[in-house]
Order: structure tokens, then sequence, then C-alpha cells
């Protein structure tokens, strides 16, 4: 979703919400409004209706804002992530498809991080709540030090690449598909594409700046 | 248990006054990015919009309606 739509998007729901503020208002000043039946149906929207649609577009606003790439960046921690998506090189696999668009550039974090099942959105969302936990009660972690549990799952490139045409017809990943597909052999770890987010070598590392 | 009409009244100023809070911080969510803003959201505001819905939907249940009262 485009920047303007978002801001519409959020625009309208704020007007949702001060409709609904009103209302309530409305019932908090004069609750003995109620006695009449057409207030009462007003009731049942103000109090009811539209605060539980506000809860709704909310928490819709919420999930999609935490896909967003400088939302995942604005956590202290993440910022040499987000700074490592601009290193000059070719050979760091989040660099590149970060500054080649393989990824959409205002997702970027979330196109490879997501957890791509049924309730892979959700298994996320909790993961970040532990990590806002660990930001402000526990001890946050040194950038260069944080793992994802588990290790990096192939589900989240295959997602992508399977089945696109240059990924299939390269005699290296058609031999071993089966190995990729189940896991047992790590896109990142094998020797393959090693490098990712580089955080401990940013200091050494050039920046690409992009023109726009 | 059945609620006089007073008692309705005051269950709808708390429940519009919950709803309220619950809206503003909503908003102050929206507005602010950062990754508290979800917590502040989830944890907080839809709480007490949700506990203002429990509320009002309580005083909907528990009323003194005029007509139960006739058929006593």
């Amino acid at each position: 979703m485009e920047e303007a739509t978002r801001g519409f998007v959020i625009g309208i729901l704020i007007c949702q919400i001060a409709l609904s503020i009103v209302l309530a208002a409305i019932f908090l000043i004069r609750p003995s409004l109620t006695s009449a039946a057409g207030w009462k149906i007003v009731a049942f929207i103000g109090l009811c209706v539209l605060p539980a649609l506000c809860i709704v577009g909310g928490m819709n606003t919420h999930v999609q804002r935490s896909e967003q790439t400088r939302f995942c960046i604005s956590c202290h921690v993440m910022i040499p992530y987000g700074q490592s998506l601009y290193v000059d090189s070719p050979t760091p696999i989040p660099a590149q498809h970060f500054q080649n668009h393989r990824v959409p550039a205002d997702m970027a974090c979330y196109s490879c991080h997501a957890d791509y099942t049924i309730y892979g959105p959700l298994n996320d969302k909790l993961q970040g709540l532990k990590r806002i936990y660990m930001q402000y009660v526990s001890t946050p972690p040194n950038p260069a030090a944080i793992r994802i549990t588990g290790g990096f799952k192939n589900a989240q490139c295959l997602h992508c690449h399977l089945g696109a045409r240059n990924f299939e017809e390269n005699p290296v990943h058609s031999a071993m598909i089966d190995s990729l597909k189940s896991n047992q052999t790590s896109c990142l770890t094998s020797g393959c594409h090693d490098t990712a987010h580089d955080v401990a070598n940013l200091d050494h590392a050039k920046f690409w700046k992009a023109v726009q | 248990m059945r609620l006089s009409e007073t008692g309705m009244r005051r269950l709808l100023q708390v429940s519009s006054a919950l709803i309220i809070v619950g809206l503003l911080l909503e908003i102050v969510s929206l507005v602010w990015f950062h990754p508290l803003s979800f917590v502040l959201f989830a944890f907080i505001a839809a709480t007490l919009i949700g506990l203002g819905i429990l509320v009002y939907l309580t005083s909907l249940v528990f009323i003194v309606t005029p007509a139960a009262g006739n058929r006593n």
C-alpha cells in the first residue's frame, strides 16, 4: 500500500473515531437521552457498533504498519540492520534484494522475515512483542549477536523463488530442490548465500545512496 | 439482578467514559510511529474500548423495563 493510501485510510479511521467520541460524549453528558426509542438505537451504534469497528480498523492499521521497513528499524537494535540494506556490495543478500527491489522496499524486512503459514503473521506479532519486552524490560541484545530462533527457514526464500525460471533452471538449485524444500540444506548457512546482514562489519562498509 | 434507571444511567456514563478514553488513546497510537504504539493500542486502548462495550451491553441485559414491571 502506498504512503498516500495509508495516510488516507488512517484519516478515515480517525474521522470514524472522532464520530464515536462525539456520540459517546453525548451519552456521558446526557445518559437520560436513552429513554427515547430513537436514541436507544443511536446509543447502540455509538457505544457498541462504532467502537467495535474502531478496534477492528485500528488493529488492521497497526498490523499493516508493523510490516513496514521504517517500523522495523524504528527499534534501536534494528538500526544497524536497516543500514545493512544500503551496503554497496553484491554479496549481502538483503542489500541486493532491497536495492534492486526484488522485495518491496517499504516492506523489505517483512518480505523475508515473515512466517508464511496460516498463523504466521500472528507468530510474527508475538515475536515482536517479545522483542519489545527485551528492549524495555529485559536486557536488549547486542545487534550483532541477534539470531533468529530456529534459524532462517528456506520457506521464506522459496515463498518467492520457487517456480521462478532463473531459480529452477539453475543446476545447483534443481539438484538439491528437495533438500531445500525440506530445509535440510539451508540457503544461507550451507556455504552458498552465506552473507546476510553483516552488522558487525558495517564500520568498514561502503554504502549505496539512493537517488530518490 | 435488575438495575434501576439511575443505575443504568451510571453504567452508560462509565461505558461512555471508558470508550472515550480508549478511543483517544487509539488516536495517539495511530499518530505515534513507534513500536510501543502497537502495545498502547492492543493492551490499553482496545482493552478500554472493549470494557466500555461490555459495560454498555451489561446495562442492556440488566435494565428494568416498564413492561417487566407491569407484568409483575
